[in-house]
C-alpha cells in the first residue's frame, strides 16, 4: 500500500514548488540548468542534474496534481490532465492526440507498459543515422538503471479479462503473445492509470524522478509556459516564460525570465520541436519538426460471451509483437498489438455512432473487448512522419499525413485485430470506422475490411506515442541534435525526450526517454561540473 | 423532407458539384468555413458566450456561467442532443430538458479546457451551423434549430456521418464525441453502459475520498 502521499509529504517538507497562478508580478530566476517540462525526460534530467549538485529550474507548463486530485473519474481527469482537455488533434483533425499535460507529463497518466527499445529499432538507428553509441549493449545498463528506478516489472498478477482475450486469440491463432512489464510499486490493479493513478502506486516521474530532484533543492515551477527561448550570439541567454491562470489555460499575463549556464529541452515531441520553432533557434538544414512519428493506432471491439468488464484491471498487461517486425525492419509496416482500457467516456467518444446504435455500443461494455494495433512508423521512405509547425498564436501542432504504405498496415491490422476477437470467441466484432456495422463471423468482418474504405475521418486513428521532430543523428545535415541529445549548433541547448527519436520506438516509448534522457543527464552533469 | 434522395433531387446538383470539389480540398475547407464564421458574425450571429442563463424562461442552471458556448450555441445543441443521445434521455418532459441541459453545461466546460486554438475550430464548426445560408446549404436542415425535430437532426447527422467528404465526416465527429462524452461520462449516466463506477471497497479506502 502507498496511502502515504510523497508529493503531500514533500511540500509540507518545504520542497522549492510555486504555482504560477499565484504570480502576480514578473519575476526572474537563475540556475545552473533550466529544464523544461517534467515528463519522462525532464523529471529524469531534474533529478540526475540536482543529485549531482548542481541548481536547477523545472517548468511545467501543465499544472501539480497529485493524489488528492486522482478520483478515477474520466471527466475530471480528461479536462484537467491532458493537453487540450484530451481534444488534442493532427492538423487536418482525422488523429486524436493522447497526451498528458501535467506534473509528470504523460507518465502520469500513461497506462505502464514499460518496454525497452527493440535491439532491431536500435540497429537501424546505428546503420541509418550513425549512432552506434546507441546499440543495444551499449544502452543495457541504462535500460536496467532505469528498470531499478521505476519499478518495472513483468505483471505477476494474472491479466484482466480483457487482456486476456488477446492472449486467448493469439493462443488459437499460433501468433506469439508476451507479459508486459509494468511501472508500479504495490498496484492494487484497479484500472484506472489514465486518469491519474489513485494509490500512488505508478511510478511515473510523479513519485520518483520529479520528488527526487526537489528534495535535492531543485526548485519546480508548474502553470508556466515556455514561450521563448533567446539567444545572445550563438548561446541561449534566457528562456521567457508565461504565468499561467488558475484555470490551466489561459495566461495571467505575468511573466518569468529564467537564465542558466544550459537549457534542457524536454517539453515533448510536440512540444519541443514547438518551443524550438518560435524561439527561431538556428536550423541551417531547417530540420526542426520534420520527421515527426505517432505509432498511428487503429482499434476494433468485440462483445464476448461471458463479462469482461473492461474497465477494471491492470489496463495493458498482455501485448503481442508477432507482427511487429515480422516484415523486416524496413519491409510493409509492422505493428504491435496491446489492449486498452475501457471507460464510459472514452469508449463513447472513439465508438463513432450516436443515437439507438450509440447506446446500444454502449449498453453492452461489460462484454466489451479491445484491441489495438500501433504502426511502427518512420522506417520506410515511404513513412516519412509528420511535421510540426505554429499556428497563429503560437502553439504547435501536428500535421501527420497517412501514406497509402500506412493505410496498408491500417487494413492488414484491422483483419488481425478481429481474426484475434473471433478466434477468442468474440460474438461480434466491430472496426472503429464511420462505416462499420457489427459482424457475427470472421468472414464477415473479412469482407467488409475487404471493401471499407481506408480513408482520412472514416477510419477512427489514434496516437498515445508521439516522437520525434528534433531527430538525432550523427550528421547534422538530417538532424536536430547528436547521439546524446546536444544541439549540433547551439553549445547550451540539449533536449531530453521523445523527440529525439529519428523513427518511432516500435513500442511504448516511456523507457525509451527515461533511459536515453538518464544516459544523456549523466554526460551533461559531468559536462557542467567540469 | 427527411428523405434524403428528395433533399439530393431538390437541391442545385451543380452548386452541390461545385462546393464538393471545393470542400475537398483542405485550404478550401479552411478558408470556405473562415469566410462563414467571418460572415456569421458580421450577420448578427451572437459570438459572446452566454455566461449566466436566467433559469426563467430557460432549461438551464442559472448558477452554471457560460464560457463558450453562446445562445445559439446552447438551441443547436438543445436540437441535437435528442437524436444524438436518443433514448438515453427521459422521456418525461421536464426530467429530459434537465438532463439536455446539464449535459450542454458539461459540454461547454469541457470545451473551455480545450484551449483556445480548439475552440477557435470549434467556433467555425458552430457559425457554420448556426448561420441560415450555411445552415441551409451545408447542412441542409431547412428549418432553424429551435424548430428542426429529432428526426431531421438524425438525418443531419447521418449526412455528415455518411458523407463522402472529409470535412463533413469530421464535423459529425466532434458534434457527436463531445456530446457522448459529457453524456455517458457522467456519473448519472454511467448505469447506461452498466458501469458500476470505481470499486466501491478501494473509494472506501483511499484518503482522497474520504473528506467528499
Amino acid at each position: 500500500m502507498q496511502l502515504k502521499d510523497r508529493i503531500a509529504q514533500g511540500l509540507e517538507s518545504g520542497w522549492k514548488v510555486t504555482d504560477g497562478a499565484t504570480l502576480t508580478e514578473n519575476r526572474a530566476l537563475e540556475a545552473d540548468v533550466v529544464v523544461i517540462g517534467t515528463g519522462a525526460g525532464g523529471g529524469t534530467t531534474a533529478e540526475i542534474l540536482a543529485k549531482s549538485g548542481l541548481s536547477v529550474i523545472l517548468v511545467e507548463e501543465g499544472r501539480l496534481y497529485y493524489q488528492k486530485d486522482f478520483k478515477m473519474d474520466e471527466l475530471s481527469a480528461y479536462a484537467s490532465l491532458y493537453q487540450e482537455g484530451m481534444s488534442r488533434v493532427t492538423k487536418d483533425g482525422a488523429i486524436a492526440i493522447l497526451q498528458g499535460r501535467c506534473v509528470g507529463g504523460s507518465t502520469t497518466v500513461n497506462w505502464t507498459s514499460s518496454f525497452r527499445t527493440p535491439d532491431a529499432t536500435l540497429d537501424y538507428w546505428a546503420d541509418r543515422f550513425g549512432l552506434d553509441a546507441l546499440a543495444p549493449d551499449a544502452m543495457a545498463p541504462w535500460f536496467d538503471g532505469r528498470e531499478q528506478r521505476h519499478n518495472m516489472e513483468s505483471w505477476a498478477v494474472k491479466p484482466n479479462v480483457n487482456n486476456d482475450i488477446l492472449r486467448q486469440g493469439c493462443d488459437q491463432l499460433g501468433y506469439s503473445w508476451q507479459v508486459i512489464p509494468r511501472n508500479v510499486k504495490g498496484c492494487w490493479n484497479l484500472g484506472y492509470c489514465g486518469v491519474g493513478c489513485p494509490t500512488n502506486a505508478k511510478q511515473g516521474a510523479l513519485l520518483t524522478t520529479v520528488p527526487g530532484a526537489l528534495d535535492n533543492d531543485a526548485h519546480l515551477i508548474h502553470g508556466l509556459r515556455a514561450d521563448k527561448l533567446v539567444m545572445n550570439q550563438d548561446r541561449i541567454d534566457h528562456l521567457q516564460a508565461s504565468a499561467m491562470a488558475a484555470d490551466g489555460i489561459t495566461p495571467s499575463g505575468v511573466t518569468v525570465t529564467l537564465k542558466a549556464r544550459h537549457f534542457v529541452a524536454a517539453a515533448s515531441a510536440i512540444g519541443t520541436p514547438g518551443l524550438l520553432l518560435r524561439s527561431g533557434i538556428p536550423d541551417p538544414h531547417n530540420r526542426i519538426g520534420k520527421r515527426s512519428f505517432i505509432h498511428p493506432v487503429n482499434a476494433c471491439v468485440a462483445e464476448m460471451p461471458e463479462k469482461v468488464e473492461p474497465f477494471y484491471g491492470a489496463p495493458q498487461s498482455i501485448y503481442s509483437d508477432h507482427f511487429n517486425f515480422s516484415g523486416g525492419v524496413d519491409g510493409p509496416v509492422g505493428y504491435k498489438l496491446e489492449v486498452p482500457p475501457l471507460h464510459p467516456a472514452m469508449s463513447s467518444g472513439v465508438i463513432p455512432g450516436h443515437g439507438d446504435t450509440q447506446i446500444n455500443n454502449m449498453a453492452r461494455l461489460p462484454w466489451m473487448n479491445s484491441v489495438i494495433a500501433l504502426l511502427r512508423d518512420g522506417f520506410h521512405p515511404a513513412s516519412p512522419g509528420g511535421t510540426i509547425g505554429l499556428r497563429d498564436d503560437g502553439s504547435p501542432y501536428l500535421d501527420y499525413p497517412v501514406t497509402d504504405y500506412l493505410w496498408d498496415g491500417l487494413r492488414r491490422a484491422f483483419y488481425t485485430m478481429a481474426e484475434i476477437q473471433f478466434a477468442a470467441g468474440a460474438k461480434r466484432v466491430r472496426l472503429m470506422h464511420l462505416d462499420s456495422d457489427w459482424y457475427s463471423t470472421w468472414a464477415d468482418a473479412k469482407a467488409a475490411i475487404d471493401q471499407l474504405p481506408m480513408e482520412l475521418h472514416r477510419v477512427r486513428l489514434f496516437t498515445a506515442h508521439q516522437m520525434g521532430g528534433c531527430g538525432m543523428g550523427a550528421n547534422p545535415e538530417d538532424s536536430v541534435v547528436n547521439g546524446f541529445g546536444e544541439h549540433h549548433h547551439v553549445s547550451n541547448l540539449s533536449v531530453h525526450d521523445a523527440s529525439i527519436f529519428p523513427t518511432s520506438i516500435g513500442a511504448n516509448p516511456q523507457l525509451s526517454v527515461y533511459a536515453l534522457s538518464a544516459r544523456n543527464s549523466t554526460r551533461l552533469a559531468n559536462r557542467l561540473k567540469a | 423532407m427527411n428523405d434524403q434522395s428528395e433533399v439530393r433531387s431538390t437541391s442545385s446538383d451543380f452548386v452541390n458539384l461545385d462546393r464538393r470539389s471545393f470542400l475537398k480540398t483542405g485550404l478550401g475547407g479552411a478558408i470556405f468555413l473562415g469566410t462563414v464564421s467571418a460572415t456569421a458574425g458580421l450577420s448578427g450571429c451572437s459570438s459572446t458566450p452566454a455566461g449566466r442563463v436566467s433559469a426563467v424562461g430557460t432549461r438551464m442552471d442559472a448558477s452554471y456561467e457560460f464560457r463558450f458556448l453562446t445562445s445559439d450555441d446552447i438551441q443547436l445543441f438543445e436540437a441535437l442532443l435528442p437524436a444524438i443521445i436518443g433514448p438515453g434521455l427521459p422521456e418525461q418532459p421536464q426530467a429530459r430538458r434537465m438532463v439536455i441541459a446539464g449535459t450542454i453545461e458539461r459540454i461547454d466546460a469541457g470545451i473551455h479546457k480545450f484551449g483556445p486554438a480548439n475552440q477557435k475550430e470549434l467556433r467555425r464548426l458552430f457559425d457554420l451551423l448556426n448561420f441560415g445560408l450555411t445552415r441551409v446549404t451545408i447542412a441542409r436542415v431547412w428549418s432553424s434549430w429551435p424548430k428542426v425535430t429529432t428526426e431531421e437532426a438524425d438525418a443531419f447527422l447521418e449526412r455528415w456521418r455518411t458523407s463522402g467528404i472529409g470535412l463533413f465526416n469530421n464535423g459529425y465527429i466532434a458534434l457527436t464525441k463531445i456530446s457522448n462524452v459529457a453524456f455517458y461520462g457522467y456519473e448519472d449516466f454511467w448505469h447506461l453502459s452498466g458501469y458500476p463506477g470505481p470499486p466501491k471497497w478501494a473509494v472506501d479506502a483511499l484518503p482522497q475520498f474520504q473528506n467528499a
